[in-house]
């Protein structure tokens, strides 16, 4: 499994695959973070919990 | 010493893939269980759609106090995205994916939208309302934001079910395709009943905290079905990620391609005027029973249920007709038939003030649509070649949104205008069987283009060649009298 150096252990993926995997965790991380962003403004605008 | 790390390494490497959200490889048998569990996605589509048209439509004019006109245009902004859907079937056909994927990746970002519009939507309801300290508030952060929401919905519910049947059409061969359509219909059938009961017990004693729990529930929920449902869908494919590419193909000419195949326009206006056709009396028919009919609100609830019932015997016959080989076209034929007469027997219910005739009117044009919308959805999946599944697929939903929507638009401003200019005294029935006389029209439209279609390629087998033929072109081909020998046969399905 870990012989050919084109493949990301443990998984078995290749690097192109296994960045890819990764790239759609990180546009969710990135559009979870923006909509936290979003939804605590929100919550400030409504009911203001810094002074 | 134990050593720890190769441990903890062999460990991970062990089960590694079966943490991946993609199947390592196609199986040529998909058991109902997973095309059941597929069909979750239109679980979530479902329950979108009753929060919005109906659930939150009504708390924002009545809890929240927000201006009707106001709830009608943040209910509409949805319908703008409805067209993109065939520019995103056809972006998920193309996907460049080094793991050969091309419909996990859109689920999974219109998913995102899905959850991150129910996540942010009660706060911007509650802004816009001028709920709180944000009475205080300018007026453009609620508005802004109350569209985002919405917008970020639509979107999410269009790319789902838009690449969600095209990886249904992909996974199933040719003579399964009607048992997942019908499965697929009556899963957002489902969805949307059962949802529409509880989000009208959760909401019974409105609270703001209890909008805010039950929507932002609906964000969790529609993450983990949309999950749960495309889990190890997909097999990934090194021979389409390894393959080159090839010249790249622009919209407007793949779109050229797919609408030159013979009957292929013909058969997205028929599914546009039959769509409307149906979609226009939705939310009609129960004002129309209490206005008109006198009937009590337990009463007029029922009329909807009879419309779904309706619906769900259609999709379940549908099936089985389809399945035994009744042409896709010919079953959206004959479900136009259907409503024809149904809302003839409306109008006439009016006339002679019967509930029950009514009912059965009800009940027929709800059957009529189950067929159509059956039949119509089979039609374009069968007509679709392998390579374009998401754009038609796509096409298929943007015709489909954008008419039931502007339907139901355009349904409520003749009764509006209507009653605007009727003379006091005038009959209730008037603004009402205007609209179901506009719909029977439009029904009698769509079946006149759809007869040109019917009677051609009877000869022709139900599992088609995909790739060379439309299942609507049929018979003029000069092939069509030759035998059909098992070589173009064999040559049609590799891809």
């Amino acid at each position: 499994m870990s012989n050919d150096p084109d493949k990301v252990w443990p998984t078995g993926l290749t690097l192109r695959e296994a960045e890819e995997v990764h790239s759609y965790l990180i546009d969710g991380t990135r559009v979870f973070g923006v909509i936290a962003l979003i939804a605590h403004i929100l919550v400030a605008v409504t009911t203001p919990w810094l002074g | 010493m134990f050593n720890y790390k190769s441990f903890a390494l062999r460990k991970i490497s062990g089960v590694g893939v079966r943490f991946l959200p993609f199947s390592d490889a196609a199986s040529d048998e998909v058991p109902l269980s997973r095309l059941l569990r597929l069909s979750l996605f239109q679980v979530t589509v479902g329950m979108a759609l009753v929060l919005m048209v109906g659930t939150l439509n009504r708390v924002m004019i009545v809890e929240l106090r927000v201006p009707a006109t106001l709830v009608g245009a943040m209910l509409a902004l949805p319908l703008v995205f409805a067209p993109f859907r065939a520019l995103i079937g056809f972006r998920s056909d193309r996907l460049k994916s080094a793991l050969g994927l091309r419909r996990l990746p859109y689920i999974f970002k219109g998913t995102m939208l899905q959850f991150g519009g129910f996540a942010i939507m009660p706060f911007a309801l509650l802004v816009l309302s001028g709920y709180g300290e944000a009475i205080d508030a300018p007026r453009w952060i609620g508005l802004s934001s109350a569209a985002l929401a919405f917008l970020l919905v639509g979107a999410g519910v269009h790319i789902v079910q838009t690449i969600g049947l095209a990886l249904a059409t992909d996974l199933v061969p040719e003579e399964d395709q009607p048992k997942v359509v019908g499965l697929m219909y009556v899963m957002l059938l489902v969805g949307m009943i059962v949802s529409a009961f509880t989000y009208g017990a959760l909401l019974q004693n409105y609270t703001p905290g209890r909008l805010i729990q039950v929507i932002q529930g609906s964000a969790v929920i529609t993450v983990a079905l949309n999950f749960f449902a495309m889990w190890k869908q997909e097999a990934r494919d090194r021979m389409r990620a390894l393959a080159p590419k090839g010249p790249e193909v622009t919209f407007g000419e793949a779109w050229a391609r797919l609408t030159e195949r013979k009957g292929m326009f013909r058969l997205l206006a028929i599914i546009g005027l039959g769509t409307a056709g149906f979609g226009m009396a939705d939310v009609l028919l129960e004002p129309f029973g209490g206005q008109v009919l006198m009937m009590s609100i337990a009463d007029t609830t029922r009329l909807t249920v009879f419309l779904a019932c309706g619906s769900l015997v259609g999709f379940v016959l549908a099936s089985r007709w389809l399945g035994a080989g009744t042409r896709p076209i010919d079953m959206a034929l004959f479900g136009a038939a259907v409503g024809l007469p149904a809302f003839g027997l409306i109008v006439w219910s009016s006339s002679v003030l019967s509930v029950p005739m009514l009912m059965a009117g009800t009940l027929m044009a709800g059957f009529g649509a189950g067929l159509f919308g059956h039949g119509t959805l089979t039609a374009t999946m069968r007509s679709a070649p392998r390579d374009q599944i998401g754009l038609s697929l796509g096409a298929w939903g943007a015709v489909q949104a954008t008419s039931a929507g502007l339907a139901i638009a355009i349904g409520g401003a003749v009764r509006d205008t209507i009653v605007a200019t009727e003379v006091v005294g005038a009959s209730a029935a008037a603004p009402y069987t205007s609209v179901f006389l506009i719909e029977a029209g439009l029904l009698a439209l769509a079946l006149l283009l759809a007869l040109p279609l019917r009677g051609k390629s009877e000869s022709r087998p139900i599992d088609v060649d995909p790739v060379q033929t439309t299942y609507l072109s049929g018979g003029t081909e000069p092939h069509g009298a030759q035998p059909r020998t098992p070589q173009t046969f064999a040559a049609g399905r590799t891809r």
